[in-house]
């Protein structure tokens, strides 16, 4: 049996024997309604601290705690299972007191950033991988003043030849801002190439203004327009990766702290009657 | 490689020649040549005087061709070295390119020194408590290093010899032939021959017993040699008959049922061939073209549609398997030590008494070493033992035979063509999963001090990238010429590794590195003060590598921190691991 297929059989195993154990539990405490409510509840909050773990993990590299894979694994699947939890305590609506609110609203943030993070990374590799050079995130700053300093250079070198500003006129409107820095972040995530279309599209529409040396100038200019879109594709992307981890990781900070303060004042007023 | 009978191959030649054509200028150089960088400095009369000396002076000249004279192979291809009393010479574990005659004097061989005298690392694991507190203590510099720790071991000591080159020697010489048993050499002996050949561990240290004068000879002299002086060929492979051939045959698998006199015929029928040149590394990436230009530059060890005449087993080195395509050649499979060849055919023909020819072409990747058992031998000894199933199939024409890779074609060709072949624990990055988190480099630098030991950057092919980081080779060309033993391979577990406290910072190993995977670095103490040399002010550095996590818990961190799986170190030797976590 391959190594992943048994990794998967024994995290799927694993999590479907803590449902069937949390939603038995359950049952069997339903007799009294503030029982089953406190028994889910405080499982749900093992659970996001279990899930929450993982950072931990991913700060402690160096010790033998299992792969970094194998926890995602377990993430994914505790991920889930902390969903049908929360509906089993909390059930579908939303809660009344402005606390339990804010701490519904915490809980879904953080399920949906999972779930979209999630989908992120199964899709995103795939889209880097299949389009340009391999580049560095750190790097990309770089790339780009170098491609900057390239096209100034082939606009320069035009103009002083030719003593027309025909190429420089479109480069100071259209090309300039779009070499300054990162562009189409949304465009690129939705996979549209309709800006870089739009820029060719520009270039293409003043070539019969151009003589031969400034045509020579304008295919290396497209040529550099094409490499700084494929950078923004790649920092679009990256961006992406990393920004959803940070807005996760943050949001699951918040959760654990308002489920905390939540988890407290309940035990604090669970012999009041309301 | 060639030039013209009588020249002088060290002559000086005309500087580069700027003739540039008309259309498309050109420039026309004077073409590289076998001899352009002679191993040494030798003179006239130290020529004479070892040509006067056994085994040169019962040599044949007329044996050796024009272009490669005697005389030329000397004084290109050796170098005479002095070495001082307690000077070592080689090291048990060194990978050496050259063998040695001594000329005057004596040295002692003697095997088991302790690893720290040889400038190794003792091999040791940290504990809990040590890795639970790396995130503390890691320094906040780069590249600290311990100053107290940067001493040789007190038993052995370093010293500047004449040519500038630095010498390690024992500080008490009868002492340890007191504590160790050892063999001595004197003048005319041989050591060193079997190790420069087939690219082997060197299994015994030698030093200078007293004032030394050593003849070095590099591989390619020693190969020229033995191909022309029929009594050097039959004194080193009696050599290595005695030493190495029974063991190797006893652990190849396919001869474990033999009982041990089918075992001693078989080696005495064995016969050694070696293929492709050892300096491979500094040559192959000069071959970046077509593809078959490359095939063209890897010699045929046996050919498609040929009788196969014996059973090839690859003792060092790699080789690529290749089929006839149109007018081409396609890249099938690759093997490497320990692997055999023409075996399926020797087999069908066997059984069928008809004449099955070899299906695909073997061609030696770099260097080979082979060992061909002849087709008589392997019929009288080999295939009546053989289990009657599974029958391996003869391939066919047009069709993969059993031990082709499960590799897509352009993989194997990207792996073979970069040479990323020689990488036991190579890193492989699969970019359709790989989020660009960068969590390996972050737990790599955990793991060594605060610094990342590879850049997740590389050539690809397809999804999958081969990251700079060292890949533990195989075939350790970096290990070649350090002169203190401080780049090594971890008696215990394999790992290529540096010794801080005795790397010199010489950047021999790498220079050497074939796929740019060794860095220096320039070190500093923990409160981030540079470190220089104390006579020139220039900074000093310490060569840098990944050492596989070798004293972490758990192994390899960058593997471990991958999130999604979709990071692997690897052992690309074979092509079935790479296969197999493909298809995982």
């Amino acid at each position: 049996m391959r190594r992943e297929t048994a990794r998967r059989i024994a995290v799927d195993g694993g999590a479907a024997l803590v449902l069937v154990l949390a939603l038995g539990g359950t049952a069997v405490l339903s007799a009294s309604l503030r029982a089953a409510e406190r028994a889910s509840g405080w499982a749900l909050f093992a659970l996001v601290v279990g899930l929450a773990a993982y950072h931990l993990r991913k700060r402690l590299p160096f010790l033998p705690l299992g792969s970094s894979a194998t926890w995602m694994a377990l993430h994914s699947r505790a991920g889930v299972l902390a969903i049908v939890v929360f509906f089993v305590h909390a059930g579908g609506r939303l809660p009344a007191g402005a606390l339990e609110r804010v701490l519904a609203l915490l809980f879904w943030a953080v399920s949906g950033s999972g779930i979209v993070g999630l989908l992120l990374t199964r899709a995103i590799p795939r889209r880097l991988a299949a389009r340009g050079e391999e580049v560095l995130f750190e790097r990309i700053p770089l790339l780009r003043r170098r491609l900057r300093e390239q096209a100034e250079a082939v606009v320069l070198g035009v103009a002083e030849a030719s003593h027309l500003g025909t190429l420089a006129g479109f480069y100071g409107r259209e090309l300039a801002p779009f070499f300054a820095a990162p562009r189409n972040f949304w465009p690129h995530l939705s996979g549209s190439g309709r800006p870089l279309g739009h820029l060719l599209g520009g270039l293409a529409a003043i070539e019969r203004y151009l003589d031969e040396r400034e045509r020579g100038g304008a295919a290396r200019l497209a040529s550099l327009i094409r490499a700084k879109d494929d950078l923004d594709f790649h920092h679009t992307h990256q961006a992406a990766l990393k920004g959803w981890l940070f807005v996760h990781v943050g949001l699951t900070w918040s959760l654990l702290l308002v489920g905390l303060l939540h988890g407290a004042l309940g035990e604090l007023f669970s012999g009041v009657d309301p | 490689m060639s030039q013209p009978a009588g020249a002088d191959p060290r002559a000086p030649r005309d500087p580069v020649a700027t003739e540039p054509a008309a259309a498309d200028a050109t420039l026309r150089v004077p073409r590289p040549r076998r001899w352009d960088v002679p191993f040494g400095e030798m003179g006239e009369g130290d020529l004479d005087r070892l040509l006067g000396l056994e085994p040169f002076c019962s040599m044949d000249p007329t044996r050796f061709s024009p272009a490669v004279p005697l005389r030329g192979v000397l004084a290109n291809d050796t170098r005479l070295v002095r070495f001082g009393r307690g000077d070592i010479v080689v090291r048990e574990g060194d990978y050496g390119a050259s063998a040695f005659l001594i000329v005057s004097g004596a040295v002692r061989v003697l095997a088991g020194l302790p690893a720290a005298m040889l400038g190794r690392l003792e091999s040791r694991r940290r504990g809990w408590l040590s890795l639970l507190a790396q995130p503390w203590t890691n320094a906040r510099a780069p590249e600290v290093r311990d100053l107290a720790r940067a001493a040789h071991d007190a038993r052995v000591a370093e010293r500047r010899a004449a040519a500038g080159e630095t010498r390690i020697f024992l500080q008490d010489v009868p002492g340890v032939l007191d504590r160790h048993g050892s063999v001595r050499l004197g003048a005319g002996e041989t050591f060193g021959e079997l190790a420069a050949l087939g690219r082997t561990p060197r299994t015994a240290s030698v030093f200078a017993e007293e004032e030394s004068e050593l003849l070095e000879v590099r591989w390619q002299g020693l190969r020229e040699l033995r191909a022309r002086d029929p009594a050097l060929k039959e004194f080193i492979d009696r050599r290595y008959r005695e030493r190495s051939l029974a063991t190797h045959l006893r652990e190849t698998p396919l001869f474990r049922h033999l009982d041990p006199r089918a075992l001693e015929a078989l080696a005495q029928e064995t016969v050694f061939e070696s293929y492709g040149r050892f300096d491979w590394h500094g040559s192959y990436r000069a071959l970046a073209g077509e593809v078959e230009v490359r095939l063209a530059d890897e010699p045929v060890i046996a050919e498609e549609g040929h009788y196969p005449n014996g059973l090839i087993l690859i003792r060092s080195g790699f080789a690529r398997l290749t089929r006839r395509h149109g007018h081409g050649q396609l890249s099938l499979s690759y093997i490497g030590k320990g692997a055999h060849y023409g075996l399926e055919e020797l087999v069908a023909n066997w059984r069928s008494r008809q004449q099955v020819p070899l299906g695909r072409t073997l061609r030696a990747v770099g260097y080979v070493d082979v060992l061909r058992v002849p087709t008589a031998a392997v019929e009288r000894h080999v295939l009546p033992a053989l289990p009657p199933e599974p029958a391996p199939a003869a391939p066919g024409p047009g069709g993969a035979g059993p031990s082709d890779a499960r590799l897509p074609q352009p993989l194997i060709e990207f792996l073979v063509d970069r040479r990323f072949i020689n990488g036991t624990a190579a890193m492989v990055i699969d970019l359709d999963r790989c989020t660009r988190c960068d969590d390996c480099v972050r737990a790599c630098a955990v793991a060594h001090d605060g610094n990342p030991r590879f850049l997740r950057h590389g050539p690809r092919q397809g999804s999958l990238m081969v990251a700079n980081a060292c890949m533990h080779c195989a075939d350790p060309v970096c290990m070649i010429g350090c002169p203190t033993g401080a780049i090594h391979r971890d008696p215990a577990r394999g790992q290529v590794v540096i010794n801080d406290a005795t790397c010199i910072g010489c950047a021999t190993c790498a220079r050497s590195c074939p796929y740019d995977n060794i860095q220096m670095v320039e070190i500093h103490d923990r409160r981030g003060r540079s470190l220089l040399d104390e006579a020139t002010g220039a900074p000093i550095l310490k060569a840098a590598k990944c050492d596989l996590c070798i004293d972490q818990l758990g192994g390899p961190a960058c593997q471990r921190a991958c999130p999604h799986d979709a990071l692997v170190r690897i052992d690309l030797t074979r092509p079935d691991p790479l296969g197999e976590w493909l298809e995982r």
